[in-house]
């Protein structure tokens, strides 16, 4: 079951482990500079807001409630980062295999969207391992941000990989590992003991239709995608679950649903020049798949405003005084956790 | 179960192994109290804080601030307005939850619609 609390899709299998919970929540962030660098990752600028889209008139797009799921707003030219939290009690965490697509183009693969698990190439991401997703999977540890763009002009992913897609939004599967897969699983922990992710990216700092926003590339940056290493049998693909994240155009965000939207974040330079921080994570213990080769061609949205009216987007400049903390894990055995 | 005092400080600890941000007198700093309250309230010494501290605590260590809420003796405002506005519906809809398994109460909590994509 998936539901929303405090804008966070919560995601259960109580059926397989019923003290373990996912947290899933769409964090605003920096649009890195697209400038041929591969950034450090950037912070949290705090959650973007969700809510049920049967909830709201939608007018001419009442069709959209047909696919369910929820409504976000998004600026064009937000950018944002997924952020998979774990929160399990005693037992350890269930490992759950994620699809993310935009468009309904697999942003791991860069593959048309099918329900199911592909392990060559692999279309998924492996929670716990995988803590965050930045963006598309366009090179091994290189990831372009994903960034807010307008349906219909050719701005987004999936409306390079096919011109006339106008899906638009963010979708996602979930599939838990197997029960015995699981249980195994616990045993061997008991031996090993586990490491715990600790999410540090964190800051603690009259009716109108809607524009349907699609999601394109930004810049690039630093980014593992692992691979699986329990292999795909041990996924339980009888009992998956999905979501369709409507994005709505934040302008339009106050008229469909009487709240405010988030402002618009600073930008990458200003965040730099105040000091803070920006964010490198590397597991040594992993094992990073390769980049998506439907996704190796793809234009930032930079390239292609560039083509069309000589870069309208200015883009940033490099980063050279950036502040970066490494939040990577600590070696195996470093860091004990016990049996609870 | 824990106490409420030593449960944070459980958590807290956990944490400051791998993020120095999790130290008693940032934490303290961060949710806007004094680190010597703080860590009172760690050692149970003094009720826990206001509901405000303690759902930015719960955002800080990244806990369910229901759960925090709870631990602590106190009911969000936004609950307390629900039982409010329907209290003997909601009266009678606990009851009978009472002894319902976890999956029971699951089932009504509303659940993101899938639909056709």
């Amino acid at each position: 079951m998936i539901n929303l609390k405090n804008d966070r899709m919560n995601v259960r299998f109580p059926e397989i482990c019923n003290e373990y919970e996912l947290n899933i929540s769409f964090q605003r962030t920096l649009r890195i500079p697209d400038d041929g660098n591969d950034h450090f990752l950037p912070p949290s600028l705090g959650k973007f807001p969700l809510r049920h889209i049967e909830d709201f008139d939608l007018v001419d797009k009442e069709h959209l409630k047909k696919r369910g799921g929820l409504i976000m707003p998004m600026f064009q030219s937000d950018a944002l980062w997924l952020s998979f939290n774990c929160r399990s009690k005693r037992s350890i965490d269930l490992p759950i295999a994620i699809k993310v697509a935009t468009g309904k183009i697999n942003a791991v693969s860069g593959l048309k969207w099918e329900n199911g698990l592909d392990s060559e190439p692999q279309n998924y991401l492996v929670v716990p391992d995988q803590p965050w997703l930045d963006g598309f999977n366009v090179g091994r540890g290189t990831v372009r941000q994903f960034v807010a763009a307008p349906l219909g002009e050719g701005l987004t992913v999936e409306e390079q990989i096919n011109a006339n897609s106008d899906v638009g939004g963010i979708q996602f599967e979930f599939i838990p590992m197997k029960k015995e897969y699981f249980e195994k699983l616990k045993l061997e922990a008991q031996t090993e003991g586990s490491q715990e992710f600790h999410d540090m990216r964190m800051m603690s700092c009259s009716k109108m239709s809607i524009d349907e926003m699609g999601i394109g590339a930004g810049g690039s940056m630093r980014q593992e995608i692992y691979e699986d290493e329990h292999g795909i049998d041990a996924w339980d693909l009888d009992n998956t679950k999905r979501c369709f994240i409507t994005l709505a155009n934040a302008e339009q965000w106050l008229s469909i649903t009487g709240e405010e939207p988030p402002m618009s974040p600073i930008s990458s330079e200003e965040y730099t020049d105040a000091g803070l921080p920006w964010f490198d994570y590397f597991d040594e213990d992993k094992i990073s798949i390769e980049g998506a080769e439907a996704l190796s061609d793809i234009k930032s949205i930079k390239d292609i405003y560039k083509q069309k009216i000589k870069d309208l987007f200015g883009g940033g400049t490099s980063s050279q005084n950036q502040k970066v903390h490494d939040i990577s894990p600590k070696k195996k055995g470093n860091i004990s956790n016990g049996f609870w | 179960m824990n106490s409420f005092g030593s449960y944070i400080r459980e958590k807290r600890e956990g944490l400051v192994a791998e993020d120095k941000s999790k130290s008693l007198r940032q934490v303290a700093i961060t949710i806007g109290v004094e680190p010597a309250f703080l860590s009172k309230v760690e050692r149970d010494i003094v009720s826990p804080p206001s509901e405000g501290k303690i759902i930015a605590l719960a955002e800080v260590l990244n806990e369910d601030p229901d759960l925090l809420l709870a631990m602590a003796g106190k009911v969000s405002s936004d609950l307390l307005a629900i039982v409010k506005a329907r209290p003997q519906l909601i009266g009678e809809l606990l009851r009978e939850l009472k002894e319902q398994p976890d999956h029971a109460v699951l089932s009504v909590v509303r659940n993101i619609t899938d639909g056709d994509w």
